[in-house]
């Protein structure tokens, strides 16, 4: 874990921080929310090595394959990116750079003078017994208006889209494309359907991952 | 098309609804030429599966011709005739490739419910609610058959639909029943349930070397297809049956080597559900009404195996655990790994061995399928097994 000792923020992080689960052997809870800022922690076992999930991940350009609400990436630089969002009808665009950069094993970034501030680490670490890699991510909002816009329109925190974007990750890694079931064909939903396609999470776009034809 | 659709408790329509259509690359669009309404399908009539929603198509046993492929299908083509398994696996996570295929990660797309119910989600299942998937059934004229490359069985030669449909989800379920239940060659088999789910569990377990089996139901039409198979049938019903005694008396007071709950949450009692509040809220499950649970696990033998392929879904009130400790038994239970079943089940019944279609009584139209609905629930006119073909 010294690889972590690297910040993958600006702003001072809490002292066991870094996307780290582990330290001298010792289990690491995940950072706590505070002063405004939300923290998500989650992690999944994907077949395939670092590397090739390194890889996969720094293709930033193909993010909108796989993370929610994600509808164009540019690349502007070796370490820098813009970022187009659309939460329903709202576009919203903001830069992104790349602090930190260790091929397969892992990458820190952060958004660039925009508001809500957002900052990430994926980290990359073999499985024991040839399971394949633990995929870590540790990200970090502030809380601005669009954070609290996900969660009243979409029936989805945050949060959750941070543990959907890490699922959708690894589904889209091991098999090519993301499982979907929003267009299934369906009779009458009556009254309290769309209540509870939003209780469900289904109001939130399954992100493409491939193209059937 | 025509679907057969959920439009709440114990309310059943078949409706005109969209076709399906391909939308991943590994999609198969299958024109269904039989299915099957299932003992699980009752636990979504009567309303025991939370994050069912008005128009959703039921239906998980189907098979049929293939109609079109995604572009990544590469061992299928238009034109194929295929069983569909009820669970949906892609073949490349950890738990597929551990074969525990129901445990798939990566075909659920409402995984989230199912971390919030259970910890973690299995596969998803075709036609049984949100929290599983939230795919469209098979009770329909059409379905989109995610992860095409992985789950249907090619059907090659000339056996007929009935012979071969069963291989979605009884057959193998029964068969994983008897499998789970670590049968030795001899032994004594109680199985309580002689729906469908139990009588592939009678016939497998004598497939896997059972000396005896005790089918145990209160329906005489059920009891005697539990004896056309071989076994020795209790029927609780009667009047001074009781289960427990009689199990000890066909055992030398020892009691089966193995116990199957084929009977799942809905075995019958006069006890009333209890709400366990918590959960209810958050994701409204109810309890389950564990009766033949707690008596297979009276009545396993000391150091015997529970198998359990009945479907529960929620949280289980005094289960005697106690017993199950002081008499250290062993219990598997779980959703079944079809896709490792399918093709050896089809070899026996190829060289046949056995003739799933002997459970079915009833061939019905999407048409009729509502009323058939509350027949199967009710268990009235000798239903056994209830066959739909979507297209008369
Ligand atoms: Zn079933
Ligand atoms: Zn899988």
């Amino acid at each position: 874990m010294s690889a972590l000792n690297e910040k993958p923020n600006a702003e001072t992080l809490p002292a066991s921080s870094g996307g780290a689960i582990l330290q001298d052997g010792h289990y690491l809870a995940p950072p706590e929310d505070a002063d405004g800022k939300v923290w998500v922690r989650t992690t999944a076992l994907v077949q395939g090595t670092p590397q090739d999930l390194y890889a996969l991940w720094r293709q930033v350009e193909k993010a909108p394959l796989w993370q929610e609400h994600v509808e164009e990436v540019v690349v502007t630089g070796v370490n820098t990116s813009t970022w187009t969002m659309k939460y329903g009808e709202k576009v919203h665009t903001s830069n992104s750079q790349i602090l930190a950069d260790e091929p397969g094993k892992r990458i820190a970034w952060s958004s660039v003078d925009t508001d809500p501030h957002e900052a990430g680490e994926v980290i990359f670490e073999p499985a024991t017994g040839d399971r394949g890699t633990f995929v870590i991510l540790l990200m970090e909002f502030r809380r601005g208006k669009l954070a609290a816009a996900w969660e009243s329109l979409l029936g989805r925190s945050p949060k959750q889209r941070v543990i959907e974007d890490l699922r959708h990750f690894k589904a889209f890694a091991e098999t090519g494309e993301i499982p979907h079931s929003q267009t299934a064909p369906h009779g009458d939903r009556g009254l309290i359907g769309g209540m509870k396609r939003s209780l469900y999470g289904e109001n939130v776009p399954t992100p493409a991952g491939a193209v059937a034809r | 098309m025509k679907a057969v659709c959920w439009m709440g408790t114990h309310k059943i329509e078949t409706q005109t609804v969209p076709d399906p259509e391909l939308v991943n690359p590994h999609d198969a669009i299958i024109k269904i030429t039989k299915t099957a309404i299932c003992g699980s399908d009752l636990h979504l009539y009567d309303g025991f599966i939370p994050t069912m929603e008005s128009g959703d198509i039921m239906g998980h046993e189907f098979m049929g011709i293939v109609e079109e492929v995604g572009k990544d299908v590469t061992n299928l083509k238009r034109g194929d005739r295929v069983v569909v398994p009820f669970t949906i696996a892609c073949g490349n996570c950890l738990f597929c490739k551990k074969k525990l295929w129901a445990a798939c990660d990566n075909t659920n797309p409402n995984a989230h419910l199912m971390e919030a119910a259970y910890g973690y989600s299995g596969s998803g299942l075709f036609g049984y609610s949100h929290m599983m998937g939230g795919y469209a059934g098979g009770q329909a004229q059409y379905a989109r058959v995610p992860f095409a490359n992985v789950g249907p069985l090619k059907i090659e030669s000339d056996l007929p639909d009935e012979k071969v449909l069963f291989l979605s989800d009884i057959f193998p379920t029964g068969y994983q029943a008897a499998e789970n239940a670590q049968i030795l060659p001899g032994d004594t088999v109680a199985v309580w349930g002689c729906g469908p789910v139990g009588q592939f569990a009678i016939a497998s377990a004598f497939m896997l070397g059972a000396g005896r089996v005790i089918a145990i139901d209160r329906l005489p039409e059920r009891l005697a297809l539990a004896r056309s198979l071989g076994a020795v049938t209790v029927d609780y019903s009667e009047n001074d049956t009781d289960v427990l005694t009689a199990l000890k008396d066909l055992t030398g007071g020892i009691g089966p080597d193995s116990c199957i709950d084929a009977v799942g949450l809905e075995g019958h009692s006069t006890e009333l559900q209890g709400v366990y509040d918590k959960i209810k809220t958050a994701v409204m499950l109810e309890t389950d009404r564990p009766v033949v649970l707690r008596q297979a696990i009276q009545a396993i033998r000391k150091g015997g195996t529970v198998s359990v392929p009945g479907v529960y879904g929620g949280l289980l009130d005094k289960v005697p655990f106690g017993a199950a400790f002081g008499k250290g038994i062993t219990m598997k239970m779980g959703q079944t790994n079809m896709h490792s079943y399918m093709k050896p089940l089809l070899e026996r019944i190829e060289q046949n061995q056995i003739d799933p279609s002997y459970i079915i009584s009833h061939r019905i139209t999407l048409d009729q399928a509502p009323d058939m609905y509350k027949v199967w629930r009710d268990k009235k006119e000798n239903v056994t097994k209830i066959v739909i073909d979507p297209w008369a």
